[in-house]
């Protein structure tokens, strides 16, 4: 169970039901040992349900997954002391202490390095003595984020971990993942925050509907989508509207913005530089935008379904 | 006070639910002991021979009230329930008050409330203002019920208005307690702690001189001995009580911060012990404090059967009428009563084991199983954590039944050797129990949407066969689904070793199956 040939996760074609509700349907997904991978998605996507047959706590209807080179459900266990979760909706046992459950799950996970899970409850600013059941949601994050992160282990699976944290935690996380980064293990982030995605991740995965719509580099998605350009020019633009691969387009003298396909923006540009361009702004698609295009089309798909 | 009205109607709209429940709880415990009692000793004679034969018995005096009761047969209901009203109403006045002033104060809606225009002290009023109301209503219940099953008025309005009284003097303790502690479950455990004392003082008393009855508010109210001498003055306890405890509650209330309390929630480990490094450790962190309160209460059961196996005999021997009647005679009833009760517990034992299977179900929704699973605990030793506390649980519980029970008859009788014996009775029925437990794990691992109902439906069987078998007159293959019917009956009847070991073979198959269930299907739906 070694991974030769540098694939920590390879899911293909899965797909799972709870009854009639189809949760996946033909989810692919690839994450390459070392890199952080963003897993993106609206609420109910099947992001969850995805890192639950990860962890063998589902067992897949069809479709083939591997982890860490071995099966998920098979291989539970073994796989388990390799990697590190942290779930969506942290819930602790009420009466036991934040210190005791990172402890606990510590030493099931096979042993925590001390010093280092000591240092994390000082970054994270968590008192370890309190009872479970008096802290907040984001002080339960901390301590399930603590628990996996102070772990030696090669893959983290990380679901909405920072959606409980403040931005000053946000941070600390951020280095922390960039710490593991740097250490060569690999991460699974699923989020929703989109600034988090765009710092530390090497490559992203969008699903829809139980389905990958996309996947692969920052760079490579953002070749997919389109640029924003407000060109400001000495003759009057004309004709720009109508070329292929333009979109929303606001004339106004002299002076145009509208959106580009990435791959017709050479073509865009030789026709403007002929009318003297006075300014020209670019500004290449931010995740956010790419992400709301797919909202934007999951919106249109439950209205043409109601 | 400003707001205090508005807070009142508030808390009782909150209370709505709740409350109607404990009334009712109230209502039967009176009902069911007047009926019974004045059904049981319906003589001059009957209430005679009980003053003889209980008058003499330390423990059920102990457990009851003060001999002087059984002067009337009114008296004697007194005896008999007070106590358990009193421990009741107690425990619905510290719920009520803990739950509308240190639980509001601990979840932060009390601050919305105190941001309104509402005085600082108006939830405390309201508060202790919707306790009198539950008392009163209890009160009047008791009194209404004692009137309507015949007993004499003027004695049961002194009932009712003791009970009443013994219930609000428990709602200002509650509030004093709430003042002190930052956390409601310090609240609840200190006052469930002083409600004990209150009971125990009293039994110390009782048995004793009857001096410590009077350190117990429970003692209190038993000491105004409705319809025997009928005096209200001892009531003035529980009311001065009520007053200094309020005045108490409200100078606390005054010198501390909102949400503070004079004693700090006392801060938890801060690491691990060793004992909590695997799934068995935290199984039974998770079950310790469920396990200890069903041991302490069957313990208890056991010794309140136990006190009165005695009478049961010379009761029988006065009765040379009603021997005749019974198979094993005067000498075999004590036999057949140790039998049955401790059947009747291990029934109980049984019901324990199931809540604790179903902690397997409760971790798993929470999502709580999820973190553990994802470790590398297997399936099958997080099930075998929680299942080493059902198990040995059980055993626990049913060792506690036959110690109490054993011990309670054993001082009545001074014979020791009875402690081992009914001990030895008691764990006969554990393959039973065991058994129990197995269906439940069956469920939990095949059937986990309805397991909660399959396995309660299980205990209730055996119930419903335990008790009504024979008035029912229920077939003999209804009989023998219940694993409590193939038990040996000891020691009415001979102890034999193959049915416990076919019942002990039984509830391993059903652990086994449970567990290829559970690992075999989804988990966390």
């Amino acid at each position: 169970m070694t991974t030769s040939d540098g694939t920590a996760i390879s899911i293909s074609a899965l797909s799972k039901s709870y009854g009639r509700a189809k949760a996946l349907d033909g989810l692919d997904l690839t994450v390459a040992t070392g890199e952080v991978h963003g897993f993106l998605g609206p609420n109910g996507s099947g992001k969850t349900t995805t890192i639950r047959v990860l962890l063998g706590l589902l067992r897949a209807d069809a479709g083939a997954v591997r982890l860490l080179g071995g099966d998920p459900w098979h291989d539970a266990v073994a796989l388990h002391g390799r990697m590190a979760y942290v779930p969506g909706d942290v819930t602790l046992w009420p009466g036991i202490t934040g210190g005791e459950v990172i402890d606990l799950l510590g030493r099931m996970r096979g042993g925590t390095d001390r010093r280092r899970r000591d240092e994390l409850v000082e970054r994270f600013d968590l008192d370890p003595r309190k009872k479970a059941r008096t802290y907040s949601k984001g002080n339960r994050q901390k301590v399930a984020l603590i628990a996996a992160l102070a772990s030696d282990a090669e893959l983290l699976l990380l679901d909405e971990p920072t959606s409980g944290l403040d931005p000053l935690m946000e941070s600390v996380f951020q280095q922390c993942i960039q710490d593991v980064r740097r250490e060569g293990r690999t991460v699974l982030l699923s989020s929703h925050i989109l600034g988090e995605v765009e710092a530390l991740c090497d490559r992203v995965s969008i699903v829809r509907l139980g389905r990958t719509v996309e996947s692969g580099t920052l760079r490579e998605l953002r070749h997919l989508t389109r640029t924003s350009i407000t060109v400001e020019t000495t003759d009057p633009l004309t004709g720009i509207d109508a070329l292929p691969g333009v979109y929303d387009t606001v004339l106004d003298g002299r002076i145009a913005r509208f959106d580009v396909e990435t791959a017709e923006l050479d073509a865009v540009i030789r026709r403007l530089a002929p009318l003297g361009v006075r300014s020209l702004t670019s500004t290449p698609p931010t995740l956010e935008e790419m992400f709301l295009r797919h909202y934007g089309d999951a919106a249109d798909d439950a209205r043409v379904a109601s | 006070m400003t707001g205090t009205i508005g807070l009142l109607r508030f808390m009782l709209r909150r209370e709505r639910r709740s409350l109607p429940w404990w009334l009712l709880g109230v209502t039967l415990l009176m009902l069911v002991q007047s009926t019974q009692s004045q059904s049981l000793y319906d003589t001059a004679d009957d209430l005679a021979r009980l003053r003889e034969t209980i008058g003499g018995n330390t423990a059920v005096v102990a457990l009851s009230g003060p001999t002087r009761l059984l002067e009337t047969i009114g008296g004697e209901v007194v005896f008999e329930i007070f106590g358990f009203l009193a421990i009741v109403v107690g425990l619905m006045n510290m719920f009520l008050v803990g739950r509308q002033t240190r639980a509001d104060e601990e979840a932060g809606r009390a601050e919305l409330i105190r941001s309104a225009r509402v005085g600082r002290r108006a939830p405390l009023a309201a508060a202790i203002a919707s306790a009198a109301v539950a008392d009163v209503a209890a009160g009047a219940l008791v009194a209404a019920v004692a009137i309507g099953t015949g007993l004499p008025a003027g004695g049961s309005v002194l009932l009712g208005a003791a009970v009443a009284a013994t219930g609000l003097t428990f709602a200002a303790l509650t509030a004093v307690a709430a003042q002190f502690f930052e956390s409601t479950r310090a609240v609840y455990g200190s006052v469930g702690f002083a409600l004990g004392a209150a009971y125990a003082l009293r039994a110390a008393g009782d048995a004793g001189d009857g001096t410590l009855s009077w350190l117990s508010p429970i003692g209190w109210g038993q000491r105004t001995y409705p319809y025997v001498d009928d005096r209200w003055w001892p009531l003035l306890l529980p009311l001065a009580a009520t007053a200094l405890l309020v005045a108490t509650a409200v100078v606390l209330l005054e010198r501390r911060d909102f949400g503070a309390g004079l004693v700090a929630a006392r801060p938890g480990r801060p690491a691990a012990s060793r004992a909590l490094g695997n799934a068995y450790g935290l199984a039974w962190r998770l079950q310790r404090s469920a396990l200890i309160g069903w041991v302490a209460g069957l313990a208890l059961l056991g010794a309140a059967y136990g006190s009165i196996g005695n009478s049961i005999e010379q009761y029988v021997a006065d009765n040379p009428e009603i021997a005749e009647f019974l198979p094993g005679g005067a000498a075999g009833i004590v036999d057949a009563y140790l039998s049955l009760t401790v059947s009747l517990s291990a029934l109980i034992a049984s019901a324990y084991g199931v809540t604790s299977v179903l902690r397997v179900r409760a971790e798993e929704l929470s999502g709580r199983a999820e973190s553990v699973l994802a470790t590398r605990t297997s399936r099958l030793t997080w099930l075998a954590g929680h299942l080493s506390v059902a198990l040995a649980g059980t055993a626990v519980v049913l060792l506690a039944i036959g110690l109490g029970e054993g011990a309670a008859y054993a001082v009545t009788v001074s014979d020791p050797g009875q402690v081992p014996r009914v001990i030895g009775v008691a764990l006969t029925y554990l393959p039973a129990v065991w058994l129990i437990v197995g269906v439940a794990v069956l469920a939990v691992g095949w059937l986990p949407r309805v397991a909660a109902a399959l396995a309660w439906a299980a205990v209730g069987y055996c119930a419903v066969v335990q008790l009504f078998a024979d008035s029912f007159g229920l077939p003999g293959w209804a009989q023998r689904a219940s694993p409590f019917a193939h038990t040996p009956a000891v020691p009415t009847e001979a102890f034999t070793v193959t049915p416990i070991i076919v019942l002990g073979l039984v509830a391993i198959v059903g652990l086994a199956g449970g567990y290829s269930g559970l690992r075999r299907r989804d988990l966390g739906y």
